[in-house]
């Protein structure tokens, strides 16, 4: 692993890849059957949050606010904004639960949403969840530690079946969906939290609705600590399995940091044959890891020959850097928005906490971004190759089923990949 | 003083139509029923669009990191475009408890050093304003050391909505640059087009037409522009509001402090442009101004009825349902009528007086105006037999149960339907929409159940 800046030095951030909490927090409730997110801040942050991920996932996305305003900011502890929402949500649509987080202007005054919540008379979750503070990643954890803390009841005994699945946030709804599937081919029931699989996976429905439109339902939640499992994906979800654990001593936990390239695939398949005495997966899946080998060795020319720029949260970074690393890319520079004790682990020569002026500052060290929509401009004007990644991806459809993961999806990854460097080396010939 | 606006002024604006029929007496916003952007969001639209100018957000992440390159705003500055960066100083809670002010110093030193702009807005937010970050003595500081304008624009997103935030925006800007520079020379037909920001180049769609007229745009807030310009805007004979209704506090204010009339137009549709021309030509009053835009005008629509004759022939006879709100609710209706469709209904709910009035006019007594579209809209395709429905994203479950086709409205325009060459790209998508099949065929029922 390369050398690793933990902190950023500058007063400011200048093109930023860094989302904030309470947009990780949106999402993670939005994984939720029959949610309604209510976000307690100003009316800006919802509105701007919501146009965010309606252009991400091409989907109608519920959420409300509080609307804190100036007055009410100074009058009020938060009892009258939220209360007011959930009488006014209440009226119109029966929510099987109020998914309630703050944003930095109520943590700055000083609510207590924690006693404000034993006064509504509704299933409401709460999670404090600054934009101050953190990031994507840990507010759609802290969203989810919230979900098992305040909802599931506790157990004793377990059930060897059932296997709880705790993806990050930056697992795009197909690629919960695969994991699910491999797992149940083991024999497993599977309940994923949160479980945008099957909410944000982006399915023509019967109207619009006017709640989250899937995901694991109230009930689900509520029964979670009677599997026999817990699977953490992702460094940021290895607290959740541990509030999981809390609820009954007896689940025992199994983490993978990411599940993107061979290793880390056979490692999970490893230890599913391990917890289920089974010899054999499925032989769809022997099947896509030998493609995946192929994979692997048809795009190690063009991978190999070419310096990456990877700009992405901590968990999906450490995914992508290691996919590449597999088949020969190089990455010569890893950008994340926050710190995270994966960048530790990330394979890359150059980690560092920062933004996309600091890749600018290092263009000539890589020839090809992975990355988000921002990208696009600097890729553009550096004349670099670019693979779109991550949140938010506003000019491309179909990004809810892009599937990088496990045997399968790191196929496609490669090819996509190598393909993307070939055609970049052909313009810059040209 | 301080250079904050009063909000309340701003709010009891005497230009406002509605203003003087009764009083709003309760402009806050309903907890949990509330939908639509905040003051920041709207001051970020009417001042970004300065591409010379470096946009600094004082505050968390939320307020940036969800609105930095969303708006596509055409430039024409040949430098760094400063409309499509992202500068914040993303405030932690270090900066919460033990204030921001040193961070957004350094982080202002940090900008001016490192990309010399012409100068620097800096936004205040929720959090900021709330912790009493003195933005004023920061700004003015700055503003001090590098001799470059430095302006605070004070819209934290809890003062109101987006409308009150662009005129915060505008007052931002007559406060702290207009008037402050005098322009190298004038003529009798220098305009300022305010609340035009050349979204998709909508604002090219036209000018070309006014320099041809002679009329110079000496300066706009804030489609492609310049900072040096608006400092001179205190000069123009006319400012030119186009279809923003939250900046005429910032028209009236400088009617009445450099006697410069206002008019209010807009550009969408063969109609609204023509008129909008003229309108212009009036106002400044010359006659013989005021002939060559008739001859112009007279040119352009034979131009454009000629290049439009293929599509009328594809909409001659189509019926259209609009759901949309505010101006559109008759702007579109009326591009609609040019393009060759009938409008069946327009939905009002969510326009002034004003509007519905002009929308009763466009689509005369047969027309429905819908006060409540969510319900009426399907029952309308039925009843007149719509081919199109025109509304935002929640409306397209409506198409395909009725197996008509559909436009969205308010999704982001990667091309202009501004001016008269607008209207044809505007023509161009929904003749599309009308032979795409894949509102019908979304629609077929599946093998299993049948």
């Amino acid at each position: 692993m390369g050398e690793v800046t933990h902190k950023s030095s500058k007063p400011l951030q200048v093109n930023p890849i860094k989302l904030s909490q309470p947009m990780g927090a949106t999402l993670a409730f939005l994984g939720v059957d029959g949610c309604m997110p209510l976000m307690h801040g100003g009316q800006g942050c919802t509105s701007l949050t919501k146009v965010y991920y309606t252009r991400h996932f091409s989907e109608p996305i519920a959420i409300q606010t509080s609307a804190v305003t100036d007055a009410i900011a100074v009058l009020d502890g938060g009892d009258y904004s939220i209360v007011e929402s959930v009488k006014n949500i209440t009226r119109k649509v029966s929510p099987s639960l109020i998914g309630l987080y703050t944003t930095g202007l109520p943590e700055t005054k000083g609510d207590d949403i924690r006693a404000v919540a034993t006064k509504v008379d509704y299933p409401l979750v709460y999670a404090n969840t600054p934009d101050y503070e953190g990031g994507l990643e840990s507010g759609w954890a802290a969203t989810c530690k919230a979900l098992i803390d305040q909802l599931v009841e506790p157990a004793e005994k377990v059930n060897d079946n059932k296997l709880v699945l705790l993806p990050n946030v930056s697992l795009q709804p197909i690629e919960v969906e695969k994991i699910k599937d491999l797992i149940e081919g083991f024999g497993f029931n599977v309940l994923a939290l949160p479980d945008l699989s099957t909410s944000l996976d982006g399915h023509l429905g019967e109207k619009q609705a006017s709640l989250s439109s899937g995901g694991i339902s109230v009930d689900e939640i509520r029964g979670l600590a009677d599997a026999g499992l817990v699977v953490s994906v992702g460094d940021s979800m290895q607290a959740c399995a541990v509030a999981l654990q809390k609820k009954n001593p007896h689940i025992r936990h199994q983490h993978f940091s990411h599940l993107q390239g061979l290793e880390a695939s056979d490692e999970l398949i490893e230890i599913l044959l391990a917890e289920t005495g089974f010899t054999r997966p499925h032989p769809g899946v022997i099947r896509w890891r030998k493609r995946l080998q192929d994979a692997m060795l048809d795009s190690h020319f063009s991978l190999g020959q070419t310096r990456f720029l990877v700009a992405a949260e901590p968990d999906q970074l450490a995914g992508i850097c290691q996919s590449l690393y597999e088949a020969g890319g190089k990455v010569t520079v890893a950008i994340s928005p926050v710190d995270s004790p994966q960048l530790n682990k990330v394979r890359a020569e150059k980690v560092l906490v920062g933004d996309l002026e600091d890749a600018e500052r290092l263009a000539d060290d890589f020839d090809l971004v992975v990355g988000n929509f921002h990208c696009e401009a600097l890729a553009h004007r550096l004349h670099k190759g670019l693979v779109l990644r991550g949140f938010p991806i506003w000019e491309q459809v179909g990004n809810q089923l892009k599937n990088d993961l496990l045997y399968e999806g790191g196929a496609y990854f490669l090819f996509e990949c190598a393909n993307a460097a070939t055609l970049m080396r052909e313009h810059q010939a040209s | 003083m301080s250079s904050k606006p009063k909000i309340k002024d701003l709010l009891d604006e005497s230009s406002c139509e509605h203003n003087k029929v009764k009083k709003v007496a309760c402009n806050a916003p309903t907890p949990g029923a509330t939908t639509g952007g905040c003051a920041f969001e709207g001051a970020q639209i009417s001042l970004f669009p300065y591409a010379d100018a470096a946009h600094l957000v004082h505050g968390p992440m939320t307020c940036i990191a969800s609105s930095w390159e969303t708006r596509a705003t055409r430039t024409r500055w040949n430098g760094r475009d400063f409309t499509q960066m992202g500068f914040t100083t993303d405030i932690s809670l270090n900066d919460v408890v033990f204030s921001g002010e040193e961070k957004l110093t350094s982080a202002i030193d940090y900008i001016l050093q490192h990309y010399a702009p012409e100068a620097v807005f800096v936004y205040s937010t929720c959090v900021t304003a709330l912790i009493g970050d003195d933005l004023d003595l920061i700004c003015k500081q700055a503003m001090g050391k590098y001799g470059v304008p430095v302006i605070p624009v004070h819209a934290p997103g809890f003062v109101g909505g987006k409308n009150l935030g662009s005129r915060l925006g505008g007052e931002a800007a007559l406060r702290h640059l207009i008037g402050s520079k005098e322009p190298e020379r004038t003529t009798p037909f220098d305009i300022n087009l305010i609340g035009e920001y050349n979204v998709t180049g909508d604002m090219w769609q036209y000018s070309h037409l006014l320099d041809e007229l002679g009329i110079r745009v000496l300066s706009t807030l804030s489609g492609d522009g310049r900072v040096a310009d608006i400092r001179t805007a205190h000069r123009a004979r006319l400012n030119v509001i186009v279809c923003a209704k939250s900046l005429i506090s910032l028209t009236r204010k400088m009617e009445d402090q450099y006697g410069i009339p206002s008019v209010s137009l807009s550009f969408y549709g063969k109609r609204d442009t023509s008129n909008g021309l003229l309108s212009i030509a009036e106002a400044l009053g010359d006659e013989q101004l005021i002939e060559r835009t008739k001859r112009l005008i007279a040119r352009e629509e034979k131009k454009l009825e000629e290049k439009l004759e293929p599509y009328r022939k594809v909409f001659a006879g189509k019926k259209t349902v609009l759901n949309t709100g505010g101006n559109k609710s008759w702007s579109i209706a009326s591009a609609l009528q040019d393009l060759g469709f009938e409008v069946v209904g327009t939905a009002v709910k969510k326009a002034t007086e004003d509007d519905r009035e002009k929308a009763r006019q466009y689509l005369g007594e047969g027309g429905v105006l819908m006060m409540n579209p969510g319900a009426e809209q399907a029952q309308l395709i039925d009843e007149r037999g719509a081919h199109l429905l025109l509304a935002g994203g929640r409306s397209l479950y409506t198409a395909i149960k009725k197996g008509i086709a559909f436009a969205d409205v308010n999704q982001e325009k990667k091309k202009s339907y501004g001016g008269y060459d607008g209207l044809l790209n505007m023509a161009e998508d929904l003749k599309n929409a009308l032979e795409n099949p894949v509102f019908k065929l979304v629609a077929r029922r599946a093998p299993w159940e049948k």
